[in-house]
């Protein structure tokens, strides 16, 4: 009785202090939010802009879209089409490799595993330099698909989708019971029909997750992008805005806000709306292991 | 349905067959022999296992294995090749490659010696300059080949003469640059205008028999020393070719003086950078995820959802718009402490503000993945030991903290192992900068990735791929042989518990 007590009376007292420590946190994560949008919706300049943003103004999204050095529109298509087409093909090639590994038994199965495994500790940017030495060698006799052409640049993108990916759905066609193939199978149902109608529809949201967090990563690769679109008019957000603002934040400072929120926004968004299936997504390699 | 997916099987399968058949062709007319093969062995392979009835597993997976091989494993090999050679600007090319450049390249007008004007005539694929000796007054048409006279300047039969605007398009231009029409023994014409040529000699011959390098005038044999011909006096000819230099490449990292001190206060850095960002993104997520993870704070979901916000935000862009409010002049944070710290543009505050930064873009991680992980922790465990006589304290010390770090020990290894190479944290921030006294490459804030990318595209002193593809690997041995020890580590810890 009186340690259940004790107990309770304990924590009323330890409740207050969790309170400045979650503000002071918020303040932290959101601060830097606050500003760029002040800044995007505050007056052209990065000078006049105060700590606490006051005005509303939408001069810097006027002056992103009428600048015609910066092809804010084109970074964001580009964005768009490259990484979502890469998104979808890493996730349809992930997802039939899973499914292999999952259903069938053959010869070099386990060995596949494990070699797909120890290549992931030799990540795409530590053989940079290769791949640029092989697409540059590649655009002097097919300029459509080597250095210099988006196609390129999503094929190397499609050469790092059998990695975490395939282990990560790999492991969710574990978990759906084999039983299920097999009455299909018994019906006269392909492998390839057992796909399409049984598996694939249980899977839709964990691909959706799968694609999202695909598209984002590839939204934030700056380093292959960097040495394959080489124009202005060829590059994605993050190439388009890193130029736009590097060296001349004074006069940028403004509009770059303007097209940043613009950028994070759907991100965020689409994010929230994820957040249970991701959070699930991130622990599921530690808590269940 | 069936018919269906047999009519897009066959049309598949053609568009691959049709597409490398004319890749083929391409590779054959520039003489690409190697790549043929492989081609075409790919696309046999890919027709038999779509074909026939016997492939199963193959069907679904050889997509992604092709394309791991050619953009995975390729790229792992030839990184390991690459790093024993001396491949660099001046050394890109093979010795048979350098030697022709050395001869084209090496001319000296003719004192005295024929000008031309010419026209640039066509027929099919043939090319040929219509030349007109400006002293005397005869004709030839020149090529590669030879030169050989004519009566008239009249255009010959069949021919076409390009117009002087289309010689400006690049591919013309790079034909009339390169092209050498021989004369006698070492004089050629050269191309010097869009209308005018002249008489040229080659200043270097290369003698097959000996296979060496002879300078035409003076008769001198060129030195051959680590890929590339030199004079006696010293003089290197660029450019020279590739060679293997063994385990030059990395013991240069050690050894040589102009790398060695760069190269180590990289890698301290990129050691500190790693761990440092690991232990405060822990930190704070970890202390977050205690004070938040109780019943009794109200807005627990509202709270989350926005503290997640910065892992929401796409990490090159986090990076952008935290270079800006660091600007030193007329950034956010100097105006809101009302302070005027040189964040990026000194080599310690730098290091700083690269950790700042990176502390925000990755606590959310961190708070998420510790959250998770205190709350698979069965409540009774603290309780027991609570009743037991355990301080609240002693409790999450001695009880909650080990088996939390059990539990996340792997996702922790696997942050230092992105940190480490956390090319966006460093070079959308600080570009590797401020630059410091001791290298022309490697700036304050550069970690080895970093580093690598620089020597490789944007060195002072040209590309240094060799080097670059070697320290690459120094990388992949470091990441490795640290996560395969503390893997070992974990295990241990796991069974003790």
């Amino acid at each position: 009785m009186s340690t259940t007590y004790k107990i309770r009376k304990r924590y009323r007292h330890k409740v207050w202090w969790r309170y400045p420590i979650a503000a002071a946190a918020l303040i932290f994560a959101t601060m830097p939010l606050v500003w760029v949008i002040g800044a995007a919706f505050g007056p052209a300049g990065l000078t006049t802009q105060s700590v606490i943003p006051r005005t509303f103004a939408l001069d810097n999204f006027r002056a992103l879209f009428s600048d015609e050095n910066v092809p804010f529109v084109t970074w964001y298509k580009n964005s768009l089409i490259i990484c979502s087409s890469a998104a979808i093909m890493q996730v349809a090639i992930a997802t039939f490799a899973a499914y292999a590994f999952s259903r069938f038994r053959f010869k070099g199965r386990r060995i596949s595993l494990v070699g797909l495994l120890v290549l992931q500790m030799f990540p795409q940017l530590l053989s940079l330099v290769a791949i640029y030495l092989l697409m540059y060698r590649v655009s002097l006799i097919f300029p459509a698909i080597g250095t210099g052409s988006a196609l390129g640049l999503i094929l190397v993108y499609l050469g790092g989708a059998m990695g975490y990916n395939t282990y990560l759905l790999k492991g969710f066609f574990d978990s759906i019971p084999k039983e299920i193939d097999e009455a299909a199978k018994v019906d006269g149902a392909t492998a390839g029909q057992t796909f399409r109608q049984i598996i694939l529809p249980l899977a839709v949201p964990m691909l959706a997750v799968v694609m999202l967090l695909s598209f984002i990563g590839l939204l934030n690769d700056f380093i292959l992008a960097s040495l394959f679109l080489q124009t202005k008019e060829d590059y994605t957000l993050a190439l388009g805005l890193q130029a736009f603002v590097s060296g001349q934040y004074e006069q940028q400072w403004g509009p770059f806000a303007a097209g940043a929120l613009l950028t994070a926004i759907p991100v965020i968004v689409l994010f929230q709306f994820l957040q249970r299936y991701i959070v699930e997504g991130l622990s599921a390699g530690s808590v269940k292991g | 349905m069936k018919l269906r997916g047999i009519v897009f099987k066959i049309l598949a399968l053609s568009l691959i067959n049709g597409t490398s058949l004319w890749a083929s062709l391409t590779l054959f007319s520039l003489g690409n022999y190697g790549p043929i093969v492989i081609l075409l062995l790919t696309t046999l392979a890919l027709d038999y296992i779509y074909l026939s009835k016997r492939t199963k597993a193959s069907k679904w997976l050889i997509p992604g294995t092709i394309l791991l091989i050619i953009f995975q494993i390729y790229p792992v090999l030839y990184t390991a090749v690459t790093a024993f050679t001396n491949y660099s600007t001046g050394h890109s090319v093979t010795r048979d490659e350098a030697i022709k450049g050395l001869i084209e390249q090496n001319t000296n007008q003719i004192e005295g010696g024929a000008q031309y004007q010419f026209k640039v005539i066509e027929e099919g694929s043939r090319r040929a300059l219509l030349l007109t000796n400006t002293s005397d007054g005869t004709f030839a048409i020149g090529d590669e080949k030879s030169l050989a006279p004519i009566d008239s300047g009249e255009i010959p039969l069949g021919w076409k003469e390009i117009s002087q605007e289309n010689l400006r398009e690049s591919d013309y231009q790079g034909w009339l640059t390169n092209l050498r029409i021989p004369i006698k023994d070492s004089r050629i014409i050269k191309v010097e205008t869009f209308e005018t040529a002249a008489e040229y000699k080659y200043v270097l011959r290369y003698d097959s028999g000996r296979e060496v390098m002879v300078d035409i005038d003076s008769g001198e044999v060129l030195k051959e020393q680590d890929g590339a011909f030199y004079y006696i006096d010293g003089t290197e000819m660029e450019p020279g070719w590739r060679i293997w230099v063994g385990f030059q490449n990395f013991t240069d990292v050690v050894t040589n003086e102009r790398i060695r001190g760069p190269f180590f206060r990289v890698l301290i850095w990129t050691f500190a950078y790693a761990i440092l960002s690991v232990l405060t993104t822990f930190i704070l997520g970890l202390l977050l995820a205690t004070t938040l993870n109780t019943p009794r704070i109200r807005g627990q979901r509202v709270l989350r959802s926005i503290l997640i916000i910065p892992y929401a935000i796409p990490g090159f862009l986090s990076i952008l718009i935290w270079a800006g409010l660091l600007n030193d002049d007329f950034g956010m944070l100097n105006r809101a402490l009302g302070t005027s710290i040189p964040w990026l543009f000194d080599a310690e505050w730098a290091k700083v503000s690269t950790l700042l930064v990176n502390l925000w873009l990755g606590f959310p991680y961190m708070f998420l993945i510790t959250t998770g992980a205190l709350q698979s922790i069965p409540s009774e465990l603290a309780e027991a030991a609570e009743v037991d006589g355990a301080t609240p304290r002693q409790a999450f010390t001695k009880i909650k903290l080990p088996l939390l770090l059990v539990t996340i020990a792997p996702l922790l290894i696997g942050s230092f192992a992105y940190n480490f190479n956390n090319f966006g944290g460093i070079y959308l921030l600080t570009g590797g900068g401020p630059a410091m006294n001791d290298s022309d490459t490697a700036g304050a804030t550069d970690i080895l990735i970093s580093y690598t990318y620089k020597l490789a595209f944007a060195s002072g002193q040209g590309a240094q791929y060799g080097l670059a593809t070697a320290v690459s690997i120094i990388i992949f041995f470091i990441v490795a042989s640290v996560s395969a020890l503390s893997f070992r580590r974990t295990r241990a810890l796991e069974n003790l518990n």
